[in-house]
Formats: structure tokens, C-alpha cells, sequence
């Protein structure tokens, strides 16, 4: 990766640099969309949480085009996707003795789901 | 990877503990670290997902019984080995330079941190449990 302008180092250290990237297809899912986490298990880099693989969830908010993770941990380039707000029901993550209504918000790139029924 | 960095659901590791007017460095050496991983990510050495990578290959048990800062510091030894910019042998090169010239003994990745680990907590934690 290229090194940053030593003028931008330290602003870049005090907020961030922005992971938004462009993605040249369009989202495959829509908020509201019921979705399932797939069940992968990749021995490189994931940013998927091993307990949510193979749950179902609901899209709440699509953020845009994001750089993919998994292959920037291994040199294999950006390789932007679309990131999404997944809400997944505590009950469906941790069975019925979870609190009903409680739920957990995962922010997940595209190729980590598919539409639910396709599976 | 499945590995231990990925606790989401695993019991026994105790209640969150949570410091009244936590400093951003508890140690001088934490400050250093910050700064090393910073500037070599600036200097386009590694990214951060090539840097939290390398905290998830840490050696389980010892990813538990150190604390944040370490991993970063693991990290960017990891780091700048593979990438040739700072080689292990350099690296203990300079340690016994430095060891040396403070005529102490060097604080090595093989003696117990000083700060809070992860592991120490557990243990706490589980002094209150099973009564």
C-alpha cells in the first residue's frame, strides 16, 4: 500500500481514514430483506462472528461500498463490496432462553450473506 | 480464522472489567507501541486488517494472558519480520543493545507483563464463582 503525505499522518492517526470505496454493481439486498449469515470458515481473515454463521437476520440499513477486509489481510487488494446494518434476533443467535425483543446489530459485507431460502 | 479472538458467546471469562478514569496508556512502552504501528501503517508497511490478522495468529494462550497493547506489539514485530524491514535478529540485536548500555535486565516477550492481562482478570473473576 502506498505510504501516506507525512502532512496527512497526523490527522489520519487522530480520525481515521475512510474505508468507503466504490463498487461498480449494485446492492444485491434491500433494507427490510431477510438474509442468512453464511456458514463459512475461512482459515484467513474474516470479520464475520462465528456465531452468527448459518443465522438468519433482517437488513436495517445498507452503508455502501466498503473495502473488503478478508482480502486486504492477505495483499489480494480492496476488492470493495457492499456493507450492511444486520439485525439478528437474540433468541435466533442464542436460543430461547435469550430475552425476547433483544437483538444484535452486525455491520457485513455482501459476499457474507445470502437471501433467505436461497440456502 | 476461528480463533481465540473470536470469544462472541463463550463463558467463564468473567464480568467486563471497567476502570474509573481510564488513561489511554496505563505504560510508557504502550505510548511507544501506538506510535510504531501508526507511523509504519502511515508508511504504508501493513494495513490494519493485515495488523488484526496478525493478533488473531497469535498463540492462543498467550493472546489471553497479555494485555491490548502487547498485541499490537506482536503485530508489528510479525509484521516487519515478513516484510523484511526488521528482521527477529535485528530485533534482539537491539534489545541487548539496549539491555546493555541501561545495564538492567531487559522486560523480553517471555516475562510477565506488568499491566492488567486478560488472563488475570479470568482468574479474579473466578475467585467469586462456584460457592
Amino acid at each position: 500500500m502506498p505510504a501516506l503525505p507525512k502532512e496527512q499522518v497526523r490527522a489520519a492517526i487522530r480520525a481515521g481514514l475512510s474505508a468507503r470505496a466504490d463498487v461498480a454493481t449494485p446492492p444485491r439486498f434491500k433494507v427490510g430483506e431477510r438474509v442468512v449469515a453464511r456458514n463459512i470458515h475461512p482459515t484467513g481473515h474474516t470479520r464475520l462472528p462465528r456465531y452468527a454463521r448459518g443465522k438468519r437476520g433482517v437488513v436495517q440499513r445498507h452503508h455502501g461500498g466498503f473495502v473488503f477486509p478478508d482480502t486486504r489481510a492477505h495483499g489480494l487488494g480492496d476488492q470493495p463490496q457492499h456493507l450492511y446494518n444486520i439485525r439478528f434476533e437474540a433468541r435466533e443467535l442464542w436460543g430461547a432462553d435469550a430475552a425476547e425483543g433483544d437483538g444484535i446489530y452486525l455491520d457485513l459485507w455482501e459476499s457474507y450473506l445470502e437471501a433467505e431460502g436461497s440456502l | 480464522m476461528n480463533g481465540i479472538h473470536d470469544l462472541g458467546g463463550m463463558h467463564g471469562l468473567g464480568p467486563v472489567a471497567r476502570e474509573e478514569n481510564e488513561p489511554v496508556f496505563h505504560e510508557e512502552w504502550e505510548r511507544r507501541v501506538f506510535a510504531v504501528l501508526n507511523l509504519t501503517m502511515a508508511a504504508g508497511q501493513y494495513n490494519v486488517d493485515e495488523l488484526r490478522h496478525a493478533i488473531e495468529r497469535m498463540a492462543p494462550a498467550r493472546y489471553l494472558e497479555t494485555p491490548y497493547y502487547e498485541h499490537w506489539l506482536h503485530a508489528a514485530e510479525d509484521l516487519l519480520d515478513a516484510k523484511g524491514v526488521v528482521t527477529r535478529e535485528e530485533l534482539a540485536q537491539r534489545v541487548a543493545e539496549i539491555a546493555k548500555r541501561s545495564s538492567g535486565e531487559p522486560r523480553g516477550m517471555n516475562e510477565p507483563p506488568r499491566g492488567a492481562a486478560a488472563s488475570e482478570r479470568v482468574r479474579d473473576a473466578g475467585r467469586g464463582q462456584g460457592k
